[in-house]
């Protein structure tokens, strides 16, 4: 049983930096993980000028959100396109071993990402109220975050640019209206609904409140919030991926 | 070491497999031979648990693939038809992540790899990326890597299908060799001269069910009665002279060269009538061929259905 269980985490370690080593420097990767959010970033910029505290809440909470979920989305569709994915799916392991092991190298993507991003903010001078706080939020949304990647993945499409604009046409709305840029209670009220629908608007309240102390939720619903995102999206998009991999044979 | 019993599968209105049922017993070479869209790929798929089939189930050594994927593919090698390595990776690391993914000990993995490639002809090519492979290079470390938990089944779809003539060979003095040492082989294949070379037993498809099998040497007694018997005289005939021929006979001609396909036992008589005819007409016979029909004809005629 043990044993059984530690060649199931080698299996899946081995897929993932498998993963990372295919996926974390190819073009649409860098482009809509790390480039894209730093424009929005710099776009807002240029129009407000908030404090460093908020500025680099402000980075971070988007750079995790795009990063943790910008490789997800094209690893199945770049296989079926390579050809690899049946070759690999012969192995002695399942669709759902694959998944996982792709959701952990862009889980792990979200996390580089944004430990860059404390870094650079503890190099200006700001740094989170709560270390461990931060740790812990920025694991479970980036989990949270990969599992919606791949929720894009499911349409069983050979065409990689196809899942990247569709996950783009989604994520994007996502940040104007999760309390990055402008907080909630600034929305206009038509909008605010909306906004407690977005896995976003949890972590990014989380962020605020390390970063400058403002929040919209307490911490704790905050997560419990983010956690339940992470099961129902993980059974989910699981679900349906392992539904429609087949056709991709 | 694998069975498939009664394996149905369709897509759509598609019935691609409809019921296949074969056993393939330790140290054999199977080959399911069949034209393109036979069900071969559909049935390898079924059999290795990648493709669930609408009836029917599989073993491999004695563990139902669809109940236990994981151990049943634990012991077996699989190169898919249309398949690649990844080609932005090198062609160790290829072998590599095959390896963990069978959770061999690392040192296994670098002795076996080595000698692995040392034998298929790419230990020289073992750092380039997979993207600088021929295709034939391309296919041979497929079989590395479907060779590299040293599986006791292997299942080949098509591994010579579109290769340069020295890869092929490469892999099929591989194929043999690995028989050689006890390997279980089941392969698919259109090429019927591989099949008769490579094979034990084959099992021919057509239409998703199979419709003949045996040895090669079976197929070829069982359907290979038939004899060919080509005669060039040294003037055309007409062709009304070869009627007496065309009751008992399927009989051609062409110009001076007349073509008759009879049974063996009737050899003797068919070529007595021959002389007959030279001797009547006068004719002097330039040319004469008499052979066994190929394994190709016999697989045309039974997917033919004759
Ligand atoms: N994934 C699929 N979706 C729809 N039809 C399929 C699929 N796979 C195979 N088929 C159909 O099933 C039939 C058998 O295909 P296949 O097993 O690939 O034959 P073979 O390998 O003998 O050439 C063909 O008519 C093919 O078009
Ligand atoms: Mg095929």
């Amino acid at each position: 049983m043990v044993a059984g269980i530690s060649d199931y985490l080698k299996k899946i370690w081995a897929l993932s930096i498998k993963d990372m080593r295919l996926y974390y420097f190819k073009g649409p990767t860098i482009v809509m993980g790390v480039v894209m959010p730093m424009f929005l970033w710099l776009a807002f910029m240029i129009g407000s000028s908030p404090s460093i505290g908020s500025a680099v809440a402000m980075l971070l909470s988007i750079s995790s959100f795009f990063a943790a979920s910008s490789i997800t989305p094209v690893i199945l569709p770049w296989e079926t396109r390579q050809k690899t994915l049946e070759m690999i799916l012969a192995r002695p392991i399942t669709i759902e071993l694959v998944l996982i092991g792709t959701c952990l190298a862009s889980m792990l993507y979200g996390v580089f990402v944004s430990l860059v991003i404390i870094a650079i903010g503890i190099f200006l001078g700001v740094c989170a109220a709560n270390i461990p706080v931060l740790i812990a939020s920025i694991l479970l949304s980036s989990i949270c975050y990969s599992f919606m990647g791949l929720l894009f993945s499911a349409i069983p499409s050979d065409v990689p640019a196809d899942a990247v604009l569709l996950s783009s046409v989604v994520r994007m709305p996502l940040i104007f209206i999760s309390g990055v840029f402008v907080p909630i209670n600034r929305l206009p009220i038509l909008m605010r609904p909306l906004s407690y629908v977005s896995p976003l608007t949890y972590y990014a309240d989380i962020i605020n409140d390390l970063y400058i102390g403002r929040s919209t939720f307490s911490l704790g619903i905050d997560f419990l919030v983010l956690l339940l995102f992470t099961i129902i999206l993980g059974i989910f998009t699981i679900e349906t991926n392992r539904r429609t991999i087949i056709k991709r044979l | 070491m694998v069975e498939a019993i009664g394996l149905y599968k369709s897509f759509g209105s598609v019935e691609a497999v409809r019921g296949v049922s074969f056993s393939v017993s330790r140290g054999e070479i199977f080959g399911l031979l069949g034209p393109n869209g036979a069900g071969k790929t559909t049935t390898i798929r079924m059999i290795t648990g990648l493709l669930r089939p609408d009836r029917g189930r599989a073993f491999i050594m004695g563990i139902d693939v669809h109940r236990d994927p994981i151990e049943a593919r634990s012991h077996i090698g699989v190169v898919p038809e249309v398949s690649n390595p990844y080609v932005d990776l090198s062609v160790w690391d290829n072998l590599v992540l095959i390896g963990k993914l069978y959770c061999i000990p690392k040192e296994t993995i670098i002795e076996r790899g080595k000698s692995l490639l040392e034998e298929l002809g790419l230990y020289d090519r073992r750092s380039s990326k997979a993207k600088t492979l021929s295709k034939g290079m391309r296919r041979r470390l497929l079989l590395a890597m479907a060779l590299i938990s040293d599986p006791e089944i292997l299942f080949l779809d098509e591994p010579t299908s579109g290769l340069d003539v020295f890869s092929a060979r490469k892999i099929r003095s591989m194929i043999t060799g690995l028989r050689r040492n006890g390997k279980t082989i089941v392969l698919t294949t259109h090429n019927i001269d591989e099949a008769g070379m490579l094979c034990d037993r084959v099992a021919i498809i057509n239409k998703g069910k199979i419709i003949a099998e045996g040895t090669p040497d079976d197929l070829r007694i069982r359907y290979g009665k038939y004899i060919e018997i080509k005669v060039l005289f040294d003037n055309s005939i007409d062709s009304s002279v070869l009627n007496e021929f065309r009751d008992h006979y399927n009989v051609t001609c062409d110009e001076r060269w007349v073509t008759i396909i009879c049974e063996k036992n009737e050899l003797d008589e068919v070529l007595d009538k021959i002389m007959n005819i030279k001797h009547r007409l006068d004719l002097r016979i330039k040319d004469l061929h008499i052979e066994s029909q190929s394994f190709e004809d016999i697989f045309v005629r039974i997917v033919r259905g004759e």
